[in-house]
């Protein structure tokens, strides 16, 4: 055991529900400190992994260590340590919001004036003040997710795995919970993170593993994701002199450009590329040579969205194709 | 503190299905007080291993081991509560293991089954106070009968809770399950007497085995048939928990 290697090292896990592939061999590591986001389409085996990872459910093969602890051997050692927000909801029915944080600080075995402290400024940081009394049963899906990031927080932790934590919140409570979880890694925490709302993976995650049909596909930073694997940019750009049919007809040679369009009413040009930076240039030279004068230019960002689907349709394919094969 | 006391008493504060409780509490004073007495009265008298009793006082002893029964329901709809809610995965993902769990649910039916079984004795008090016998021996069968009993129903309770796909399903099955126990039990009539298929299905009924080794203890009232009694129930009960917990083990998660 080692308590400096990786918050979690995987290497080759794979689980199977009789002839189903769930995860196939997935390999990584997380650096402690570190926000791992593993995205994937529904089915992917994204909580097959964290199941795994949590030790709620066994891999038919593979390895893992989290934490230092050998994840096949040393489960006891492992769930003292971790955090885990499930995709379902969890929570106690007969009991209140606050009665729940504290029965469930109580089963931690966190000390009750402890109890008391966390519980006050967890229902705080995440507005709970209006419900803190009002039984678990009766709160909206919203409030209920609320208190199950909310209480994770009552004990102690190394490492806390969300499944898609946000689901049901309205923005600006997921921005708050976000930030959140942002400010307790700042302090070591360690999160393996997944999500559909990949402005948020992107938000939060330090790197990003895309996951399909249980293999992963990438890992990589949100920015050097959208760069590798997003889509060709569109820069679009205004003339203070409305349209000319001389700049339609030179964008077209312009190197680098695979596609241009002009929208006769607003005035606008489209130019499809996947080097805006000496496209633009481009642009200036030619409407300097026709006497032109570019009033406006923007460059359309590339989404972790165009990237994240390029590369689950592009796994798709060579899926496919490795079938056809 | 002791995790065992921190889980049972989640389960105890989290998972207690209040009105259910009290239902189990109130009707088995229907027996202790309407039906007993109303048969009672007709004059009806048993023989308890030479010992004569008063119908009201065997009913009323067979109606406090009815809770037993319905305090081993309760584990059942613990563990259902807490899947449905989602609980149960959370659970083991914290610092505990599945047997610490399991059996935090069964120390928390014993709870229930005991605390109730007494409550519901001491409402039975009147009925039966004459008749009592307080011996060691007789106190030791009690505890055997009300424990060994718990144990049974709360392990027969997890075990069909985690067969059945959903509560609903659970809530019928078991209560299906309470009436045939409960009717071909030692509770209302000595099956001795009842038509043989009864007499053979008693024969199998670990409730049989409960309220007659609980009526031992009270009226102190051994027969020769008590020991064996209290064998059988034992290992119904060991045999039950080991089911319970292969089960439990195989729940999907």
């Amino acid at each position: 055991m080692t308590e400096d290697g990786p918050a979690v090292l995987v290497d080759q896990l794979s689980r199977s529900f009789g002839d189903k592939v769930a995860v196939d061999r997935v390999s990584f590591a997380i650096d402690r400190g570190e926000v791992f986001g593993f995205l994937g389409p529904n089915g992917a085996g994204k909580t097959t992994t964290i199941k795994m990872l949590t030790t709620l459910l066994p891999p038919s093969s593979g390895k893992a260590t989290i934490l230092g602890h050998d994840l096949a051997t040393e489960g006891r050692s492992i769930r003292p340590r971790i955090g885990v927000v499930q995709q379902q909801d969890s929570f106690d029915q007969g009991l209140t919001v606050e009665t729940s944080m504290d029965i469930y600080g109580l089963i931690w075995d966190v000390p009750k004036a402890e109890r008391r402290r966390r519980i006050e400024e967890l229902i705080d940081r995440f507005g709970m003040q209006e419900f803190r009394k009002t039984p678990t049963i009766d709160l909206s899906a919203g409030q209920r997710r609320r208190l199950q990031v909310a209480r994770e927080f009552i004990h102690d932790m190394d490492l806390f795995f969300l499944d898609e934590p946000t689901v049901g919140l309205d923005p600006i409570v997921r921005r708050s919970v976000l930030d959140y979880l942002k400010e307790r890694v700042k302090g070591g925490l360690t999160i393996f993170f997944t999500t559909h709302v990949l402005e948020e993976a992107e938000y939060l995650c330090d790197r990003i593993a895309v996951i399909n049909q249980g293999r992963i596909v990438e890992i990589d930073t949100p920015e050097n994701l959208k760069r590798r694997f997003g889509s060709a940019k569109e820069v679009e750009f205004k003339l203070l002199q409305g349209t000319s049919k001389e700049m339609a007809a030179a964008l077209a040679t312009l190197d680098g450009v695979t596609h241009q369009a002009q929208d006769e009413g607003s005035g606008v040009y489209r130019v499809t590329t996947s080097s805006p930076e000496s496209v633009i240039p481009g642009i200036y030279r030619l409407a300097e040579r026709l006497n032109l004068t570019v009033s406006s230019i923007y460059i359309a960002e590339t989404t972790l969205e165009d990237a994240f689907i390029n590369l689950v349709t592009d796994a798709k394919h060579a899926e496919s194709n490795a079938g056809e094969a | 503190m002791n995790i065992y006391v921190r889980l049972v008493y989640r389960n105890l504060r989290a998972n207690l299905d209040k009105a259910s409780l009290f239902f189990e509490l109130v009707f088995p004073l229907f027996f202790i007080f309407v039906q007993g007495p109303a048969i009672g009265g007709t004059g009806l008298q048993l023989d308890l291993g030479g010992k004569i009793v008063g119908y009201a006082e065997y009913l009323a002893t067979g109606a406090v081991t009815l809770t037993v029964i319905n305090g081993g329901t309760n584990a059942g709809t613990q563990l259902w509560f807490d899947r449905k809610n989602g609980m149960f995965e959370q659970l083991l993902m914290g610092p505990f293991t599945r047997a610490q769990y399991i059996l935090s649910i069964i120390l928390a039916t014993l709870i229930i089954g005991v605390v109730g079984s007494l409550l519901v004795f001491a409402f039975a008090f009147p009925v039966v106070g004459a008749g009592i016998a307080f011996t060691l021996r007789g106190q030791l069968l009690i505890a055997a009968a009300l424990f060994l009993g718990t144990v049974f129903f709360g392990s027969f309770a997890i075990t069909l809770s985690v067969a059945l796909r959903s509560s609903e399903t659970f809530q019928v099955v078991s209560t299906f399950a309470f009436f045939i126990f409960l009717f071909t039990s030692s509770v209302f009539f000595p099956t001795g007497s009842a038509p043989l298929a009864i007499q053979i299905v008693s024969l199998g009924n670990p409730l049989t085995y409960t309220t007659d080794i609980f009526r031992a203890g009270i009226f102190d009232a051994l027969t020769p048939l008590v020991s064996l009694e209290l064998l059988v129930l034992g290992l119904e009960a060991v045999v039950m928990f080991v089911l319970a917990v292969v089960a439990f083990r195989r729940i999907r998660v």
